[in-house]
């Protein structure tokens, strides 16, 4: 009987024994397994801080070459002398500025839509100075007659466009045309201060703003230069 | 401490501008001998530029390129050259800022050296009046502040 | 032609002038600025006729250059500094 007993309790304390190992073992195999994804994921994240890194670096240089050979540009326009002293000191001193000031003139641009955006920049130009011509005459038309039949008033719109530069180009647009002032921007809502009834009419219609969203591309969304990074991106990384 | 301004425009048309504005300064302090201009100009022009930043992005900003320290600097740096290429000319037996001297440290004939030593004079005019403005204006608008402002806190 | 530029010049010194009024008796300090705002853009164009009337057009563009920099910066610091003073209310 007692040793029945005996061997019963023995039996029991072998189970439990088990069973802690297993419980031991299992612990150590997913600490095992934290561990592993732990160092996976330092990997991932080095790996990762290489690229951001060589990229960062490459945005870099392309950024000062093209703020040096603008700046060489601009040089040439103004200086007019084209002997070999005064060309060495136009290369430096627009290396100076690309190697100072490299990070101002392209903060977010995408590189590959520059020559569409100057082309079509140039094209909006004709229309602007018409548009100035026209607003003059308007402008003028009021002012010269004795009893002034101004009407200002405050206008306020919310834009469509994304980035600072086409808000910057809108707005100066809006100023440049007689009669409408652009006060301020508060989060793409612009403040306008028009004359007349006819020149807000003009700017509510909206066409100043289509054009300027055409220009920078902004309408169609049709951002090719993303799909080709994240394109090289992924080649990069299955090598 | 002059505060970032919030202004989308003046601040995207600063960050246009700002290379522009520096590299029309170098072209008016390195052709000042054939065009209106000169050190004591290029140099105004300079300072301008880091005005402009200065007013559109905030003092915090301005000092990844001119701090008061290297303002300070560059007065010094600036009237070293001046007052050095002077004394150059005097050890090499002329007058003080005689640049025709200097053919002989050169290598060139006395017109050419003539050319260069107004050249390097400009260069350190540019500095000290790039730097002392620069200082200036830092003190100015500082000063200002430190005086608890006279109202407009927002 | 040159005395259409001539007689441009002369138009753009009365409308000078016209400014320079609004600049001294205005009622308060933004016609002040706007006045001398005006009056920065039109010497502008002055300096351009002379340039073009002296046959130095190199020259006077250079400084023009240098006088609309400093106009527009300086009616940015003048702008800054009645955003932070009192005077702006009135």
């Amino acid at each position: 009987m007692e040793v029945t007993l005996l061997l019963e309790a023995t039996e029991n304390a072998f189970r439990i024994i088990e069973r802690a190992r297993e419980h031991a073992l299992g612990l150590l195999d997913t600490a095992v397994q934290f561990t592993a994804e732990e160092t996976h994921y330092e990997d991932q994240k080095r790996v990762h801080a290489l690229f951001a890194g060589a990229q960062r670096r490459k945005t870099r240089f392309q950024n000062m070459v093209g703020t040096t050979v603008i700046m060489f540009g601009f040089w040439l326009l103004l200086s007019g002398i084209f002997d070999a002293f005064h060309l060495t000191l136009g290369f430096l001193c627009s290396a100076l500025v690309g190697v100072l000031f490299h990070d101002l003139l392209f903060s977010n641009v995408r590189v590959g839509d520059m020559r569409v955006v100057a082309g079509r920049f140039i094209a909006y130009i004709p229309w602007l100075i018409e548009q100035i011509v026209l607003a003059n005459i308007h402008v003028a038309s009021l002012v010269i007659r004795p009893r002034m039949p101004i009407d200002p008033k405050v206008i306020t719109f919310k834009s469509k466009l994304e980035t600072d530069v086409s808000f910057v180009t809108l707005a100066n647009s809006i100023t440049l045309t007689p009669g409408t002032i652009t006060m301020d921007i508060k989060d793409g809502v612009y403040y306008v201060h028009a004359l007349s009834k006819k020149v807000a009419d003009d700017l509510n219609t909206g066409e100043m703003e289509d054009r300027v969203a055409h220009i920078f591309m902004e309408a169609d969304h049709l951002y090719v230069q993303d799909v080709l990074d994240a394109a090289r991106l992924y080649q990069a990384m299955r090598i | 401490m002059i505060r970032d301004s919030d202004d989308v425009i003046v601040k995207t048309l600063a960050r246009l501008l700002m290379p522009f504005i520096v590299g029309f300064a170098l072209y008016v302090l390195m052709h000042g001998h054939h065009s209106p201009g000169g050190g004591f100009q290029g140099g105004v022009i300079l300072a301008a530029g880091f005005v402009l930043l200065c007013v559109s992005f905030g003092l915090q900003w301005t000092q990844r390129w001119m701090t008061r320290k290297t303002a300070e600097l560059f007065s010094s740096i600036g009237v070293f050259i001046y007052g050095g290429i002077g004394v150059l000319c005097l050890i090499l037996g002329g007058n003080y800022l005689d640049y025709g001297r200097l053919s002989r440290v050169l290598g060139v004939d006395v017109a050419e050296a003539r050319s260069l030593g107004i050249l390097g004079v400009e260069i350190g005019v540019a500095l000290a009046v790039m730097a002392v403005m620069c200082t200036l204006f830092f003190m100015i608008f500082t000063a200002v502040d430190e005086s608890g402002g006279q109202g407009g806190e927002q | 032609m040159t005395t259409f530029f001539l007689f441009i010049g002369i138009a753009m010194c009365v409308l000078v002038l016209l400014c320079l009024y609004r600049a001294t008796m205005g009622p308060n300090v933004l016609n002040r600025t706007a006045g001398i705002s005006a009056i920065g853009t039109k010497t502008l164009i002055i300096l351009l006729i002379m340039g073009i009337v002296y046959d130095r057009i190199d020259m006077f563009v250079d400084i023009s250059m240098v006088y609309a920099l400093l106009n527009f910066i300086g009616c940015l610091v003048l702008a800054k500094y009645l955003e932070r003073s009192r005077e702006v209310s009135c």
